[in-house]
């Protein structure tokens, strides 16, 4: 890391290559539940993290626990925003339940529905489909997603009036 | 979808493109020495505020007061530590112990408030313990933390946030700090009570305000903007 530090490129790339191969094997340990890809996209944002900091590095210190400590935050971060996204997927199986009746205690029943859900939303615009994400499975007020898509309140209640026609006339058909 | 072997191209691309921006960056200086830069800033505006709003009448004689250069020295003391701790937390790897830094400070700041307060009830009875109001206090702390504040902040800004509530907390309690030592070399009031509830409650207020809003000022860039 000091040849690094000094500018020299080829040192750089070795230790680079040598600290991916050590993520990689730290994320699969830490977050099991990540596909391949996704794992991989963590190991890179751990590398781009290291390089942005490396001036943060000190020589006359260790530099494992520099590295770990990069990793460990990154990771963090990773499961935060992964809860998010699974705490969206909740959102999705509840708005599941708006259109089928009960029984959405049956795992097999409420896969099922999600993905007839997701399916349904394909068939929707793009501004319906957004509307849809931010108004029923983000739970934002007009307001709010008025704000964060830069469209307007008239505008998104036309959209999610229109998309919720749309699914419940694709679902409920089925 | 999921080729491993495409995947790790895409990471074998990044390092080579990374290996070709080797080119160090500036290193950072040791917490330490960067808290006595910031040091130097923050006293430099605290003494043209002083001079700005005018000295009090009594600082002459204030300066030949023990107990008023004891809590000044431990307001002061605990701003430089916080400081230095919270630019050691955005060291990664840094140790956990630099947390502590502004306890022992921060006791002796209390300890020799609390003591004033049995002093004065002991020289005055209740009428040395009177608490009147003076939200003044609350306003020129703020005022003269401002620009100490500010710089702070940006130095923490080329660390790691690895965590930022308690790194803005005591960023924040380094600036008051510095504000409160400042205010009273024009603030004629050295009443114990009054300066344990009205100025050291208002530095303690602005780090926790300052704590809480941590995650949101002190954000971790995604390495990655999409």
């Amino acid at each position: 890391m000091m040849r690094a530090q000094s500018g020299d490129g080829a040192a750089y790339h070795a230790l680079l290559t040598e600290v991916a191969v050590r993520m990689r094997r730290l994320v699969r340990r830490r977050a099991p539940w990540l596909s391949a890809e996704d794992t991989e996209d963590l190991v890179q944002d751990i590398l781009l993290s290291l390089h942005q900091a490396r001036g943060t590095w000190d020589p006359a210190r260790p530099f494992l626990p520099w590295m770990v400590a990069i990793a460990r935050a990154r990771l963090a971060d990773n499961a935060r925003r992964y809860a998010r996204r699974a705490a969206i997927d909740l959102a999705a199986a509840d708005l599941a339940e708006t259109f089928f009746d009960g029984a959405a205690n049956i795992t097999e029943a409420t896969v099922v529905n999600m993905m007839t859900v997701r399916k349904a939303m394909g068939d929707l615009t793009p501004a319906e489909r957004q509307a849809v994400e931010l108004l029923r499975l983000r739970e934002m007020s007009l307001a709010e997603a008025a704000a964060v898509s830069g469209s307007t309140v008239a505008a998104l209640k036309v959209a999610i009036h229109r998309a919720m026609r749309k699914m419940r006339g694709t679902l409920w058909k089925e | 979808m999921t080729d491993p072997m495409h995947t790790h191209r895409g990471t074998d691309a990044l390092i080579a493109r990374l290996s070709r921006q080797a080119r160090p960056p500036r290193p950072l200086a040791h917490p330490v020495r960067r808290a006595l830069g910031w040091a130097v800033i923050a006293l430099g505006f605290a003494v043209a505020m002083v001079w700005a709003i005018g000295p009090r009448a009594d600082l002459v004689e204030r300066l030949g007061d023990a107990r008023f250069l004891f809590e000044q020295g431990a307001a002061l003391a605990t701003g430089m530590a916080a400081a230095a701790a919270a630019l050691a937390l955005t060291i990664p790897g840094a140790s956990p112990l630099w947390r502590l830094a502004p306890v022992v400070p921060g006791a002796l700041w209390l300890g020799t408030l609390s003591l004033g307060c049995l002093r004065d009830w002991w020289a005055m009875g209740a009428d040395g313990l009177r608490l009147t109001p003076d939200p003044a206090c609350f306003f020129y702390i703020a005022l003269i933390g401002s620009l100490p504040g500010l710089v702070l902040y940006l130095m923490l800004r080329r660390g790691v946030p690895l965590a930022p509530r308690l790194t803005l907390a005591l960023a924040a309690l380094a600036a008051a700090g510095l504000g409160n030592f400042g205010l009273r070399f024009f603030h004629a009031q050295d009443a114990a009570l009054m300066v344990l509830v009205w100025q050291v409650g208002s530095v303690a207020l602005i780090a926790a305000l300052a704590g809480l809003a941590g995650r949101g000022l002190l954000r971790w860039s995604d390495p990655r903007p999409a």
